[in-house]
């Protein structure tokens, strides 16, 4: 009996060994459909993938630098490629967290832009990457959605609506973090979306912002995963609530949900790709970023989840295709980052955020603490 | 057997028969240690040189002082009133020019704990100063940003010129260092740490008494109960245990929520109208339940234990003498328990102490305990010196309330079975 258990036992231990030989290159990302996009967009669509030289094994993690500070201080790295936060792509690589790229050999847009020239703003108000260790992923975006059955007569149309309890009564749904709110909120205030950084980032722009903030004390519901929000709209829970907009476009085009969007004032904020310093397949991932950041790559991703390229010819691929979603309906319309859209929108300066994110987070809780 | 002139008794091959016993003792004495190494072994590196690295690092401010020790040199001699003089410019613009790409970025987080703006400040700097060939310094690099030429910036420095620092742990408490390293409070606006550090300890202390509240009965029914009815009554206090956190997380949400099943079957037995449906989630009321409901089962579980080994007989005796069955209870079962009672008090409360998920996803603008803060600044502004000073203050307040318990009940009343 104790024979067989021992063999048994050896033999899962074998087959785990066996398991962990064949996948010889790690991909880390967020999970659910925003990695299913990933893994749909370009993991499958890989050359040595496909081949079947090489088995990509798929991890999720909750963001942060953590687990790569970790790895990289210990000495044993054994993530290739992580998807990552702006503000984590500056921070790891001014703390030598992750590999830096020349891009000088990556693709190029087929109107002759270079690889870096199709990027047109990266959210510092100039284009090209954001930090020379990551390469360009998607804009998601922090959006307003309501369900239209809860404003029978006036719909919502614009930021200032959000944050107006007497023309539109009703509890909103917020997340627990500082970021996107404070624009959002000074948008509200009348200030232009092209405008908002220069006033956040001015003196006094953040006081301004939390004085706006006021207008919605007590008409709050704070949440903190992706998926409530949704819950929160779809249940009456609230009226109206920021979520991200992949989330929101996935229950609409997958799963047939009722919302409607006031893109007006949305937020956007990017998400980078980057390689762990000391990876040990860094050829390998420098070959698979490559291949993730073509044009046809980031517009294949956009048929599995509606974040938006963030090179325009990958825009330009969709626009061609339509009706591009995988199951036949026009993705556009859910796309943050068309030209119509960007024109009312903020892009977050991820610089500005790593340098006053803890600061501001503070303050936030406070006001959050204060706000019941 | 032979004996020395001393009169020590010798074993046969003539060495004192208390060294030679001695030997043997010895080999034995190895032998049994050689049993624990393992586990000592572990223990020492998965659990005590982790915290001791915890602890040094939550007070070690040693990196900054080796990328600019010329600057803090020449620090120590200002005025703190002026701008600083070409000297200090100069001296901080070499430093940042030489320093390694890397060690300068973890400088630059440092600082900008201190003072929000100087990571992209110094980053900046690295930059662009090879444009900058000879001095002087100090217009040329207010020239380049303006930031170098606000005295705040340089003030926010002074808490770091020593190689080690209270600045993390006076953080952990809303305090923190003045340029002069005086000890004052964070702006009204920032301080979040003591209310998080009292939102804490009153719901852990609250979790634990609901759990025992609810949970002694519990515990009693099992262990008087037949073993037929109570093994049952034993699944349904465990099947919750083994169901995911998440799941059991989730499932409060859904209950609790406005148009949830709890306030639709009040809403619809008529005890309260539709408009007014009770707020029950994503407040401090909702965390209460759903921790009190995780956490149950680790105070069930040792009280039942507990109670499982008193016989019944103490209770018949003390009312056949005459007790009223209260006072039996106060007096004759419950001293009998509080072993019990204490062993699913520490479980519950240490526990809740560190709880942050079910928190966060049930108690909205209320649910950022200190777990969620040790997080947050873990990952995402890899403030690990203040993580240690936040983690450091946790178990000096567990080690705190152990030695208060300890004095109060003594130790050696807990009982998990």
């Amino acid at each position: 009996m104790i024979k067989t258990i021992k063999v048994a036992l050896l033999a899962v231990i074998g087959l785990a060994f066996t398991a962990t030989a064949y996948a010889d290159f790690t991909f880390v990302s967020w999970g659910g459909a925003y990695t299913m996009s990933q893994q749909k967009g370009y993991i499958d669509t890989w050359g040595p993938v496909k081949n079947g030289s090489t088995k990509v094994s798929v991890e999720n993690y909750n963001g942060g630098l953590g687990e790569v500070k970790a790895q990289v201080e210990s000495g044993n790295v054994t993530w290739d490629v992580v998807d990552i936060l702006p503000v984590d792509a500056i921070n790891g690589c001014d703390e030598g967290l992750l590999e830096e790229l020349d891009f000088s050999s990556w693709e190029k847009a087929p109107n002759g832009d270079s690889f870096l020239e199709s990027i047109p703003d990266n959210g510092t108000g100039v284009g090209g990457t954001i930090s020379p260790c990551a390469a360009p992923q998607i804009w998601w975006t922090y959006v307003i959605i309501y369900d239209p059955k809860a404003f029978p007569e006036k719909k919502p149309k614009s930021m200032k609506d959000f944050f107006d309890v007497k023309k539109f009564p009703g509890k909103r749904g917020v997340h627990t973090w500082p970021q996107a709110v404070l624009e959002m909120a000074l948008v509200a205030d009348g200030v232009k979306p092209s405008k908002v950084n220069e006033v956040l980032q001015g003196e006094g722009g953040p006081d301004r912002a939390f004085a706006k903030l006021e207008d919605l004390k007590g008409h709050v519901v704070h949440w903190s995963a992706g998926a409530q929000p949704l819950e929160l709209v779809s249940s009456g829970e609230v009226v109206m609530s920021i979520v991200y907009n992949g989330r929101a476009g996935a229950a609409i085009l997958s799963e047939g949900a009722s919302f409607d969007y006031v893109w007006e004032g949305q937020v956007l904020d990017g998400d980078w790709i980057a390689i762990p310093k000391g990876s040990k397949n860094k050829a390998e991932a420098i070959e698979f970023l490559k291949h993730a950041t073509t044009c046809a790559s980031q517009a294949e991703q956009a048929k599995y989840i509606t974040y938006g390229p963030m090179r325009t010819c990958g825009l330009d691929v969709i626009k061609k295709g339509e009706p591009w979603f995988h199951n036949g309906i026009a993705v556009l319309p859910h796309m943050p980052n068309t030209k119509k859209k960007l024109k009312k929108s903020v892009l977050t300066d991820p610089v500005w955020w790593a340098d006053h994110n803890a600061e501001l987070k503070e303050q936030w809780a406070a006001w959050m603490a204060g706000n019941k | 057997m032979n004996q020395t002139a001393k009169g020590e008794i010798l074993t046969t091959d003539g060495i004192p028969l208390k060294v030679s016993l001695r030997r043997s003792e010895r080999i034995n004495k190895f032998r049994a240690f050689a049993l624990v190494l393992p586990l000592t072994l572990f223990i020492i590196i998965t659990f005590v040189i982790p915290i001791i690295a915890m602890l040094t690092r939550s007070i070690d401010d040693k990196q900054i002082n080796t990328v600019f020790p010329k600057t803090f040199e020449i620090y120590k001699q200002w005025d703190r009133k002026e701008l600083p003089p070409e000297e200090m410019y100069a001296t901080i613009f070499g430093e940042i020019v030489s320093a390694e790409k890397r060690a300068i970025g973890k400088a630059s987080t440092r600082m900008n704990y201190s003072r929000s703006g100087w990571k992209s400040l110094i980053k900046k700097s690295k930059r662009k100063f090879k444009k900058i060939k000879e001095g002087p310094y100090k217009e040329q690099m207010i020239a380049l940003d303006k930031r170098w030429g606000k005295i705040e910036f340089w003030k926010a420095l002074g808490e770091m010129v020593d190689p080690y620092t209270f600045g993390y742990f006076l953080n952990a408490v809303d305090l923190k260092y003045d340029s002069n390293k005086e000890i004052i409070r964070q702006p009204e606006k920032r301080r979040i740490y003591n209310y998080t550090w009292y939102k804490t300890v009153k719901i852990s202390v609250l979790v634990t008494l609901f759990c025992l509240i609810l949970g002694y009965p519990i515990a009693h029914l099992l262990a008087t109960l037949p073993l037929k009815y109570s093994n049952l009554l034993m699944i349904f206090v465990l099947l919750p245990f083994w169901t995911s956190l998440l799941v059991r997380t989730v499932s409060w949400i859904i209950i609790l929520m406005k148009k949830g099943v709890f306030n639709s079957i009040l809403v619809w037995a008529g005890v309260i109208a539709d408009e007014n449906r009770m707020q029950l989630i994503y407040n401090e009321t909702g965390t209460l339940i759903a921790m009190t409901q995780i956490l149950l089962p680790f105070m069930v579980l040792p009280l039942y234990s507990v109670m499982k080994t008193i016989p019944p007989s103490y209770m018949r005796a003390a009312l056949n003498l005459g007790a009223q069955p209260m006072h039996a209870f106060y007096k004759v079962y419950m001293p009998q328990t509080v072993p019990g009672i204490s062993a699913g008090g520490l479980l519950v409360f240490v526990l809740a102490i560190g709880y942050f998920i079910t928190p966060e996803l049930v108690g909205g603008a209320d649910g950022q305990l200190i777990g969620h803060w040790i997080a947050y600044h873990l990952k995402s502004t890899l403030n690990w010196g203040l993580c240690a000073a936040l983690g450091t203050i946790l178990l000096v307040v567990m080690l705190t309330l152990y030695w208060v318990y300890n004095k109060i009940v003594g130790i050696e009343n807990i009982k998990l079975g």
